[in-house]
């Protein structure tokens, strides 16, 4: 990064703290929620007046079978596995396609395209009957694999996107200078593919995180429920009462492992060039 | 793995021995399949399915009443006005939103980008929006809007008692703050990434060369964005289309505020109505696939050609 | 790092795979284990009741729980694909009461047996058992039932309006701060029970026949005048086009209400959540449309239907008549607040403590009540169609009620024949 003079500092401490507040404030308005009693919960105002952590606390009552914590631990392994799958078949596929010259690029790219841009909710209903026919009903694979259909057209394109700027000609130059196959691989290519890599990874993992219909359809117990699934079990104190307080709750404690992922993935995506040295 | 072997692209050029395009062609199809198979098992047979379903007359509720009726469901579907009316507000949500998302999400790719300090910190932070669990999303920001529940009519300048969501053009301009606070970040990721492909170097010579910051921003950073940009809004555009989650949970699609992909719920779910609801699935992919289409012609998006260098 | 990911997602997969390695148990010999699909009814009453029956079962039957989603849309949806499927692990099913003859028609529900039939008929209300019934058969045995009552401030209202005019009058005398009425209206199953009681209370009906309209225009106009007038009037509740039954108690708790129209569970939750409220609240009978005709309140709660894929009718069929037990029906009423569907059951002293003043209230309710016109197979159509008519409430001119009601009508026959878009 370059030195700046003091108007870019405070250009961008301002625009720092302008995307921070226009991120957070709607997750602050639901943390807020999430600390108040269910009396207090429609108060209109910002702040909780009373500040309770029941809300938090009852979501986990029940050890195992607490209404949060199996379809947390389902959702992470689900979303982690969905993504690193998707992200290996995209990497060989697009790496194929921005590189290598076959007929049926353009029919691969087209019909995955298409495939991921049927309406879901018509999808869902016979791809209910065919798990449940070939036992995959309630099952991690069962809500693996869709999801693995409908986040590699993304992955693919993006990953395509970003294979096609690699100038691959670096390699044999390295190849040249001396390098083996495989070094010049690991040490030019991999670094230019990794921001690419790591936002495909990303955006999967948050697809298969966020997902509902599939979720809701292809599961029926805690087995494999993930948790936007799970939120539509919770209950209030009457069947008519909605649980605003715990619903809070949890989406707040469900974002803390996107956090986590997102630290770690995002530090990779950065310049690749620079850390190659290969210029001019 | 064949991977060094064929690293040496072909290009068009003179023509390559037909044992290496072979070979290419092949590795092609070897790293191609699984993602294609994977792809087509899960859908294949539902899309089908969803296509035979639509030409016929199928209600769950009434199962003695079938059979093949053509393209009566069609016919049912594009004369009714509640189907223009869906997607015309659809087409209004999708572009506004789209639009807004671009501007913002360029902006904050590049605060993202040029940040001094707390790089990681902006990044998750921005990313917190995009990570949210969907309903809960809408839900939050319907709570915080609604006037028995929410803060935002305690604000100064707005009235106590706005009904937000009782009125046409308020509840369209809540639904479509929710889905660009949402998806904004989606866009910002990809803008992102793309600038942290692209060359410091060209900016310095562009410098020295005595170009202002608009003009290195127009002439430098826009063009070599161009894929990652163009994947953005073509996926952003795609998925806008099918917005079902916020508009749902704000205002049941009353207001006139209906999307298509409700009304495929309506048909679908709450009706069982198979064959209409499974026509109205299937006007929506085409309708999606016309997008795609205007995109990929129209902008040249991942153009599959044999071209293997770029700018 | 790269063999760190690797690291964590192998012990994701294998921390997921023991986890999702807990299959059903199902035992060869002994006890017929029913599945019994419900939501999961917060107090906890009705797995307490299937304890009960499972033991004195002797050993027949063991009644287990698979929970659906809270909201009714969701638990239709996910019982709807599995009977559509023919999923024979459905045994015993918590249906909404609006949901038999769609049920029973699609023969999803095994019709109830005659002797079961008259067991669980006994000393029922009628107003229950219309619910229950699909072409003149049992096909549902009612469980435990509800209905709404006015409540209102007895510091700020003398004595309860018998009539909806009356109601608004005196709600905007009182001034909008503190007098407004709390009802159901966004688009959704609530303001269906709204408008079709209303439609009942003025004298006249939906449908007369599963597929003929009825909707006679004078009364009609008249129900949907009250509709349109209450909307546009002063005391209206500001999120109205978005109310329900939640909302509407929220707002009586928080004291800007002088009246709503809910169901009982708002007098538990105002005696905890707002004493202030809660020390003033009264109870009092739906309000009238006008004082020729009677009063016809909503009726709701849930139906136990048999899966007609189910394994084990016999059982389950048996498991109904123990549930409905006199006994059980308190035991669901003390816990759950949950009205029982046999008459005489209000003289019971727990039904007095589960509703100080007001058990009489709701016998006469469920008594006197109308139901929807679940008897139509097409039910949702219906529901759809009028909600699409009706809302937003506002756009009803209480002067100009004609277009109102056309397009009511025009949606209700479209819905019959099922035809076109909704």
């Amino acid at each position: 990064m370059r030195q700046r003079g003091p108007g870019a500092l405070f250009g961008t401490s301002l625009g720092l703290f302008v995307v921070l507040f226009y991120a957070l404030l709607p997750v602050l308005w639901l943390l807020s929620v999430s600390l108040k009693t269910p009396a207090t919960v429609s108060d209109k105002k910002f702040l909780p007046q009373d500040v309770t952590l029941d809300n938090y606390t009852t979501l986990f009552d029940g050890g195992l079978d607490s209404p949060l914590l199996r379809p947390l631990i389902n959702s992470i392994s689900i979303a982690l596995i969905a993504t690193v799958i998707a992200v290996t078949l995209a990497s060989f596929t697009a790496y194929a396609i921005a590189r290598l010259d076959f007929p049926g690029k353009a029919v691969i790219l087209a019909g995955a395209l298409a495939i991921a841009m049927f309406p879901p909710i018509s999808v869902v209903g016979p791809l209910f009957d065919m798990w449940r026919t070939l036992g995959l009903y309630d099952t991690y694979l069962g809500l693996i694999i869709p999801y693995l259909t409908f986040a590699l057209p993304l992955a693919i394109y993006t990953l395509v996107a970003f294979f096609r700027e690699i100038p691959w000609e670096l390699e044999q130059a390295a190849q040249v200078d001396g390098a083996t196959p495989w070094q010049a691989f690991r040490k030019i290519i991999l670094p230019l593919a990794a921001p690419g890599v790591f936002t495909a990874a990303i955006l999967v993992f948050i697809f298969a995180w966020n997902d509902f219909v599939f979720a809701i359809t292809l599961t029926s117990s805690d087995s494999a429920r993930t948790v936007p699934a799970a939120l539509a079990f919770f209950t209030g104190d009457s069947q008519f009462t909605a649980p605003t307080g715990n619903i809070a709750a949890a989406a707040i404690l469900v974002t803390i492992p996107i956090i986590v992922f997102v630290l770690i993935f995002q530090r990779r995506i950065v310049a690749g060039l620079t850390a190659g040295a290969v210029k001019g | 793995m064949g991977v060094p072997a064929v690293k040496k692209r072909g290009r068009g050029g003179p023509k390559q021995t037909s044992d290496r395009t072979k070979a290419e062609r092949k590795l092609a199809f070897l790293l191609c399949a699984p993602a294609v198979f994977v792809m087509l098992l899960v859908t294949i047979y539902p899309i089908l399915y969803a296509i035979v379903l639509s030409v016929q007359k199928v209600d769950l509720r009434f199962p003695e009443e079938s059979g093949f009726v053509g393209l009566h469901n069609y016919k049912a579907v594009l004369t009714s006005p509640l189907w223009w009316q869906d997607v015309f507000n659809t087409t209004f949500v999708t572009v506004v939103s789209v639009a807004i998302e671009l501007v913002l999400g360029m902006i904050l790719a590049l605060v993202m980008h040029r940040a001094l300090f707390g790089r990681g910190l902006i990044r998750t932070a921005v990313l917190i929006p995009y990570g949210i669990v969907t309903v809960v999303a809408a839900f939050a920001w319907f709570f915080a809007f609604d006037p028995s529940s929410g803060f935002v009519n305690s604000l100064p300048f707005i009235a106590d008692d706005k009904a937000w969501f009782g009125d046409r053009g308020s509840a369209f301009s809540v639904i479509i703050m929710t889905e660009i606070w949402k998806t904004t970040p989606f866009m910002a990721l990809l803008l992102l990434a793309g600038l942290a492909t692209i060359d410091e170097g060209l900016y310095e010579a562009a410098k020295v060369d005595g170009a202002n910051a608009w003009q290195r921003f127009y002439r430098i950073t826009l063009p070599l964005l161009k894929p990652a940009l163009l994947v953005a809004l073509l996926f952003r555009t795609l998925d806008a289309f099918r917005v079902f989650d916020s508009i749902f949970i704000m205002t049941r699609g009353s207001q006139d505020t209906e999307s298509v992909s409700i009304l495929g719920y309506n048909q679908l779910i709450s009706r069982l109505n198979l064959g209409l609801g499974s026509a109205v699935s299937v006007l929506i992919f085409i309708l999606v696939l016309a997008i795609a289409f205007v995109f990929v012609r129209g902008f040249g998006t991942a153009t599959p050609g044999t071209q293997g260098e770029k700018r | 790092m790269r063999r760190g990911i690797l690291i964590v997602i192998a012990s994701a997969a294998l921390v997921g795979g023991l986890l999702a390695c807990g299959g059903d148990g199902s035992s060869g010999g002994g006890p017929v284990t029913l599945r019994w699909f419900i939501f999961n009814e917060p107090s906890g009453a009705p797995q307490k009741i299937a304890q009960r029956c499972s033991q004195q079962s002797g050993g027949r039957y063991e009644i287990k729980f698979e929970f659906l989603p809270s909201q009714a849309d969701q638990q239709r949806e996910q019982l709807v694909r599995r009977l559509g499927a023919e999923d024979s692990s459905l045994d015993l099913l918590g249906l909404d009461v609006v949901w038999t003859g769609e049920f029973a028609n699609a023969g999803w529900i095994e019709p109830v047996p005659a002797s079961t039939a008259k067991i669980v008929s006994d000393k029922v209300f009628s107003s229950v058992l219309e619910t229950a019934r699909f072409e003149d058969r049992l096909y549902t045995v009612p469980i435990w039932s509800n209905t709404q009552l006015l409540w209102y401030r007895k510091d700020l209202v003398p004595s309860a309006p018998k009539t909806w005019d009356e109601m608004i009058d005196m709600g905007e005398k009182i001034g909008r701060t503190k007098g407004r009425i709390q009802v159901q209206a966004n688009r959704y199953e609530g303001l269906v029970v709204w408008v079709n009681q209303l439609i009942a209370s003025a004298g006249t009906s939906v449908l007369s026949g599963p597929k003929t309209v009825k909707l006679d225009k004078a009364p009609t106009e008249k129900a949907l005048g009250i509709i349109g007038r209450l909307s546009r009037s002063s005391v209206a509740a500001p999120n109205l086009t978005t109310s329900n039954e939640d909302s509407a108690r929220l707002g009586f708790e928080a004291g800007n209400s002088a009246f709503q129209i809910n169901y009982p569970f708002v007098y538990p939750s105002a005696k905890s959540n707002a004493p202030e409220i809660f020390k003033n609240m009264a109870a009092a009978q739906y309000p009238a449309v006008d004082d020729q005709h009677p009063v016809k309140p909503p009726i709701g709660g849930i139906n136990l239907g048999v899966s007609a894929y189910s394994k084990h009718k016999a059982e389950a069929f048996a498991a109904t008549e123990c549930l409905v037990k006199p006994a059980n029906q308190l035991e669901v009423a003390t816990l759950g607040g949950l009205p029982p569907v046999r008459e005489d059951l209000y003289d019971e002293p727990e039904i007095d403590k589960v509703y100080p003043t007001f058990a009489q209230q709701i016998r006469e309710s469920i008594k006197n009540a109308a139901p929807r016109p679940s008897e139509s197979p097409a039910y949702q159509d219906l529901s759809l169609a009028i909600q699409r008519a009706v809302h937003p409430t506002t756009q009803i001119d209480p002067k100009n009620l004609d277009p109102a009601y056309d397009k009511l009508r025009k949606n209700v026959e479209k819905a019959v024949k099922r035809e076109g878009l909704l």
